[in-house]
């Protein structure tokens, strides 16, 4: 409904994202236990076993070297987390990292997370680093991937794994974790308390790849600042701290096109803060 | 053109699952490694499954799908436990279903098996030990030469009722005549030895090299040079058409003299 091209009863938050994220950790979580039960012989039927290495397009990205090189794939990497990537990259290409914003299940665990820290510190909430440090930190990431190819490179092996949360998450029960991986899962979760998404914004090495497609992706978040009221409601909603009132189209490496900074959520007036391409009017 | 957030979820729905049917119809989404056996390329059993690539990771039910030996018939021979069902269990939890046997049970085990089961060559190039009930099986039901029941007899182990319900529980002594013929000094690995300086199917070139095997010995063993470090050992014998046994036989006694 809108009154002089303002909206009333408008969500505050994209609500079928939450459904794609809600579905996604499910299948990734029942996946993994599917596979868990098929090592001992059980299994539920018409659900796949895979291992989770096989499911995470990361590792796609992390045996590219030695598939260039050697022809083969790096140790518990299969032909299924090439597809990923593939996929991934694509979707990346055409919408920015919708699968940190829509699909990964560790984002998602950590916005369920973040909604504790929200109602303990309120506005504080997700502004406790300085601004300063914050841009600084929000680029070891990029430390942490460069490292990872490094040591996937010259190992052959995941190494990362021993240190992956993601992989974590869904095998802690398993005996399969290192004790770092948990620790850093910890970490992470203890953070989300105060900041939000920390995983994502400091260190996920994948995120790291897709924020790059942020630079050049075709739809974009676009700020029309004709009808724009910079109230600001769209910068305080972002979890990932993003100033999207002092631009007119988001490049920042860190965008997840969680979408909710758009009119569709936060921002009070219709097709102000929209996705689209360049050409939209 | 602008997109809303239902849009969006459609297209990343239809993105996601439609690639990977697509892949999958193209023959391009595997989520593990291909469990089917390298054959003989020449000689009389050139075309046949080769039982010296049964891997750690094949399942019994992999096995047989393979080689025909009913998954049941190796649960029952290698006394695996019965609550697991036998065509999910993997050969290299042999190692850890004996891990407190004197003498190795594994995956080479497996392969002796399978060999002699179906009269598939296999080059016995190192000391392989069987459970005494996967010994007195193929006396049964395998034809066996007397060169082959002498060495069965002599690398027979009598597992106690306590490794497995399905393993040989009548054999009342606590080890076979076969364990005190053999030979005096030789080294059994322990359970992190096989994890750590033990060359299998996934062992590559670095990993020989960080356990302190030279370049010039690894080429010296292979015939020629060594390729990329992070190839497996196994993959390169396959292309370069060289038996993996034998290659695996000699690099692991450099292992052994360079372990620390």
């Amino acid at each position: 409904m809108k009154i002089f091209d303002k909206r009333l009863f408008r969500p505050r938050s994209i609500w079928i994202r939450r459904v794609v994220q809600v579905f996604f950790f499910a299948f990734i979580a029942l996946v993994s236990v599917n596979h868990n039960l098929a090592e001992s012989g059980g299994g539920i039927p018409l659900l796949s076993n895979a291992s989770l290495h096989s499911l995470c397009p990361f590792g796609g990205v992390v045996t590219i070297y030695q598939y260039a090189t050697v022809g083969t794939f790096v140790q518990k990497i299969h032909e299924s987390a090439f597809v990923l990537m593939v996929i991934g990259f694509v979707l990346a290409i055409l919408f920015g990292p919708v699968f940190c914003g829509w699909v990964c299940p560790l984002g998602t665990v950590q916005e369920w997370v973040a909604k504790w820290g929200k109602k303990m510190f309120r506005r504080r909430y997700n502004h406790f680093i300085s601004p300063r440090i914050d841009s600084i930190l929000r680029y070891v990431r990029y430390l942490v991937l460069a490292w990872v190819i490094y040591v996937t490179a010259t190992s052959g092996k995941l190494i990362f794994a021993d240190y992956d949360p993601y992989f974590a998450l869904f095998n802690f029960w398993s005996g399969e974790v290192a004790w770092q991986a948990l620790a850093i899962l910890g970490i992470t979760l203890g953070l989300t308390l105060f900041v939000e998404r920390p995983w994502c914004k400091y260190a996920c090495p994948y995120g790291a790849v897709l924020g790059i497609s942020n630079l050049f992706r075709v739809f974009q978040i676009r700020r029309v600042e004709s009808t724009c009221k910079n109230d600001g409601a769209c910068s305080i909603m972002c979890p990932m701290n993003i100033p999207v009132d002092s631009v007119n189209t988001v490049r920042d490496h860190q965008c997840i096109s969680c979408l909710e900074c758009t009119s569709e959520a936060i921002c009070p007036v219709a097709s102000t803060v929209v996705f689209s391409t360049g050409g939209a009017k | 053109m602008r997109l809303t957030s239902k849009s969006l979820a459609v297209i990343i729905l239809v993105v996601l699952f439609g690639g990977i049917l697509f892949s999958s119809a193209m023959g391009w989404w595997q989520t593990e490694s291909s469990k089917e056996a390298a054959t003989f390329t020449e000689g009389e059993f050139a075309g046949m499954p080769n039982p010296a690539d049964i891997r750690g990771s094949y399942t019994f039910g992999d096995v047989e799908n393979n080689f025909g030996v009913p998954a049941e018939t190796l649960a029952k021979a290698f006394g695996a436990p019965p609550e697991i069902d036998p065509s999910a269990f993997k050969a290299k939890d042999l190692e850890t279903l004996y891990a407190d046997q004197e003498f190795e049970i594994g995956t080479a085990s497996i392969r002796l098996f399978v060999a002699l089961y179906t009269r598939l060559p296999y080059n016995l190039a190192e000391d392989v030990y069987l459970p005494k009930r996967a010994v007195e099986m193929l006396k049964s039901q395998a034809k066996l030469t007397n060169e082959q029941i002498a060495y069965l007899d002599a690398h027979a182990i009598a597992i106690g009722s306590a490794t497995a319900s399905n393993a040989d529980q009548t054999d009342p002594e606590p080890a076979s005549e076969s364990q005190a013929e053999a030979p005096a000094g030789e080294e059994t690995h322990t359970e992190a030895d096989a994890d750590e300086r033990v060359i299998k199917g996934k062992t590559t070139f670095k990993d020989l090299l960080d356990w302190g095997v030279s370049q010039e010995t690894i080429e010296m063993i292979i015939g020629g040079p060594m390729p990329n470090p992070l190839m497996n050992v196994k993959t390169h014998c396959d292309a370069q058409g060289l038996y993996f046994g034998d290659i695996k036989v000699n690099i692991q006694v450099e292992i052994d003299k360079v372990a620390p």
